[in-house]
């Protein structure tokens, strides 16, 4: 390199790059950072939520712009001002709503990827839970920035989520009177709503999401066969499986970016309010605090922890309920202790409770979409027994079991399922006909799991050998 | 043991109950009001007729109470085709200023010692609500003395706004069934027919209805045509673009594929 004549731009570059690691960084983490070759399609998502996140951050800019943080203007300030009154003001605030729900699309998506291939298991549990702590923040950011608007559902929506912490025994009431600085939600909350949502909370997710790709550049990718590739190395210390992540993985983000702004433009200019579900129908009309709406909904990417929610007659146990969701996505690596990490090589029966772990929990949106009749509530009771289920029966598979093992599963996990509706009933919290209706959906599906483990003993049976090296298995071959 | 026990008559009962209950479906403690059917109404935004029309009998009677606060006045004449000095002179501004948002007549304040409820801002009505149901809606007054304005709505139970359009509709009575409100068994408003004539024929009314309903949904969806416009041409944009991607990708990633096919063949 000292060989040869440097240019004056050259230079110019050597002088910071002795000062800033500017080319350390970019040869250590892009051009000689090996990734699997085999990533699929499942391996865009994180990127694309990086995208978002850069776009809600460029847009919330123009939108705190103009955005006035006072019950008397926020609604006008939004509505007339950024939508009518700036120009393209219109664009950036639809880019900002479809962005919010084009955001946990994403972040679901990579959070299944990571389910998927086992992207959880040594040594990846830290960067799942950190994972955990991002979608927590985003979550925060995502019920803050709903305040905002001030229509009916976001002053209605946010009475009920800071009701929920009056559900503490004792401190309860001063804890939320503490967090909406005052007794109803008002201008103390929004003003503070506002300052968390575009200054604490964003601030705390970009350095969550750093440290989580600090820690993915530690332990490197995993891949859809789940296997190591820095196990298998050639004579220069180079993974036989690996492919430097610049250029190959850019080109290929670069062609997923333009695919999904396809997608992602043609809710903004077509259906910027996604049908009603980014952005509900009610926060078209002004908060009025002297008018509860009769159905109050949280937008759809919270749903479902809405019908485990409303599904416990208690308010302490239907958060500790809708929190243990949570907690049993933190403990993955904890439950699923099998060797292999791919659902490529793993038992029939496993494959089928990893696809029941998305089908319940869109069920249990589907649910909290309809009114919060008794019938709803239970039927959510249920399905969140099959969601809770899909988590708690995985140290199942982490073996080959026997027929008696699986009966033994099978008996204690029926028990659980029928004590909780027993004490239910024991509670008076719902009629026998009710609970009848719809509690054969977890023992239906606990019964089928476990009997088919019994009946079918191949199908609790993982495959036999693992590859040594990545298969030619991917999405573009 | 004693005769009287039997399995059928101790189970069967609890057997007939899962039955019923498996299959009785939502029914038995749903909140379910009885749905009136919506009219449907077919608008457009390019019908400019239909805007000033709408926009005259909205800017020159609904804004008595309502207000338009999202909107200027200035922003209309874009939006019917017309330029500023023709609006001015016939549609107006009611004495307000060109730039001014257009606001009501009668103060808030007043609106709600006289009926209860303030009337809601009109900027975002066509968002809250389909063009259908502001149709139906706007149809369907009738006379109901049990109410202190002496009118109700089909799809507004209750409502507080009185039967404003009597003298161009006439008065009309419902057409009541056997329904559900709020889950119990009530005589629930599906439909409406004639009592009087007004001054203007059903289907005059209607059509004034309709360019009503077209104009507050111009105003409540300002950037519509913009949006379809521009949205053809940046959706365009990403469609090449994912071409233009696609075949940098192949070229890139041409050799790695030919690695992995080698590798294949080995095996």
């Amino acid at each position: 390199m000292n060989d040869i004549p440097r240019s004056r731009v050259g230079r110019v570059f050597d002088w910071f790059d002795r000062r800033l690691p500017v080319s350390t960084l970019w040869r250590t983490q892009l051009t000689e950072y090996a990734a699997p070759k085999n990533f699929n399609i499942w391996y865009v998502f994180g990127s694309l939520a990086l995208l978002v996140l850069v776009m809600q951050l460029a847009t919330g800019l123009f939108l705190a712009i103009h955005y006035q943080p006072n019950p008397d203007l926020a609604y006008w300030s939004v509505v007339r001002t950024i939508q009518r009154d700036s120009r393209w003001g219109w664009l950036i605030r639809d880019m900002h709503v479809v962005g919010a729900s084009a955001f946990f699309v994403l972040v679901y998506l990579h959070m299944y990827r990571g389910i998927l291939y086992g992207s959880y298991k040594k040594p990846r549990e830290l960067l799942w839970l950190i994972g955990i702590f991002v979608y927590l923040a985003l979550a925060a950011e995502a019920f803050l920035g709903y305040l905002l608007p001030w229509g009916q559902m976001s002053y209605w929506g946010s009475a009920v989520v800071t009701n929920f912490v009056t559900a503490l025994p004792w401190i309860g009431k001063p804890i939320a009177q503490w967090l909406r600085g005052s007794f109803v939600v008002g201008l103390p909350t929004l003003n503070r709503f506002f300052v968390f949502h575009v200054f604490l909370m964003p601030v705390l997710l970009l350095a969550l999401v750093l440290v989580h790709l600090i820690a993915l550049h530690q332990v490197g990718s995993n891949n859809p066969d789940g296997v190591e590739i820095h196990e298998n190395n050639n004579d220069t210390g180079w993974p036989r499986d690996g492919i430097p992540f610049h250029p190959y993985y850019t080109v290929k983000d670069l062609f997923a970016v333009s695919v999904f702004f396809i997608v992602f433009f043609w809710f903004v200019f077509y259906r910027p309010d996604g049908w009603g579900f980014m952005l509900d129908k009610l926060n078209y009309t002004p908060a009025n605090i002297l008018h509860t709406p009769s159905d109050i909904h949280p937008l759809w990417f919270f749903l479902p922890f809405y019908a485990m929610l409303r599904g416990v007659p208690d308010k302490l146990f239907g958060i500790l309920a809708f929190a243990c969701s949570f907690v049993l996505l933190a403990c993955l690596p904890l439950l699923d202790r099998n060797p292999i990490r791919s659902i490529r090589y793993r038992s029939v029966l496993y494959k089928s409770n990893l696809l029941a772990m998305p089908l319940s929990f869109i069920w249990l949106g589907y649910i909290a979409h309809g009114q919060a009749t008794e019938h709803n509530m239970v039927y959510g009771l249920h399905v969140t027994e099959v969601f809770y289920a899909t988590f708690l029966v995985l140290p199942f598979f982490n073996r080959a079991r026997t027929r008696l093992t699986a009966l033994i599963w099978l008996l204690v996990c029926e028990a659980v399922v029928w004590s909780i509706d027993a004490w239910m009933y024991s509670i008076h919290a719902h009629g026998w006909e009710l609970m009848l209706q719809t509690n054969w959906i977890p023992s239906l599906y606990l019964l089928l799991l476990f009997g088919l483990a019994m009946l079918v003993p191949a199908w609790t049976k993982d495959a036999g050998q693992l590859p040594e090296r990545l298969t030619a298995g991917g999405v573009f071959h | 043991m004693s005769a009287h026990f039997s399995i059928t008559r101790s189970v069967g009962p609890w057997l007939l109950l899962l039955g019923a209950s498996l299959f009785s479906g939502n029914a038995l403690a749903s909140v379910q009001s009885t749905q009136p059917p919506l009219r449907p109404i077919t608008i457009s935004l390019r019908d400019h007729a239909a805007l000033r029309t709408g926009a005259l009998y909205t800017l020159h009677m609904c804004v008595a109470c309502h207000s338009i606060q999202g909107t200027r006045y200035s922003e209309l004449p874009p939006v019917l085709g017309l330029d500023k000095q023709t609006f001015i002179a016939t549609i107006g501004t009611n004495g307000q200023h060109f730039h001014d948002t257009i606001n009501s007549a009668m103060s808030q304040s007043l609106m709600l010692k006289f009926l209860g409820v303030a009337p809601p801002d009109l900027t975002e009505i066509a968002g809250r609500h389909s063009p259908a149901w502001l149709y139906t809606y706007l149809t369907s007054f009738y006379v109901d003395p049990s109410r202190p304005t002496g009118s109700n709505n089909v799809v507004f139970y209750n409502v507080g706004m009185p039967d404003v359009f009597a003298s161009m509709q006439g008065l009309q009575k419902p057409v009541i069934v056997k329904g559900l409100r709020y889950g119990s068994p009530a005589e629930v408003a599906v439909g409406v027919r004639p009592l009087t004539a007004g001054s203007m024929t059903h289907a005059q009314f209607d059509r004034t209805a309709r360019d009503i309903v077209t104009f507050l949904y111009a105003v409540a969806h300002p950037h519509q045509q913009e949006r379809m416009r521009l949205g053809r041409w940046i959706i365009g944009l990403f469609i090449l673009l994912s071409v233009l991607t696609y075949l940098i990708y192949r070229v890139y990633w041409s050799r790695v594929i030919t690695a992995k096919q080698r590798w294949w063949k080995a095996r």
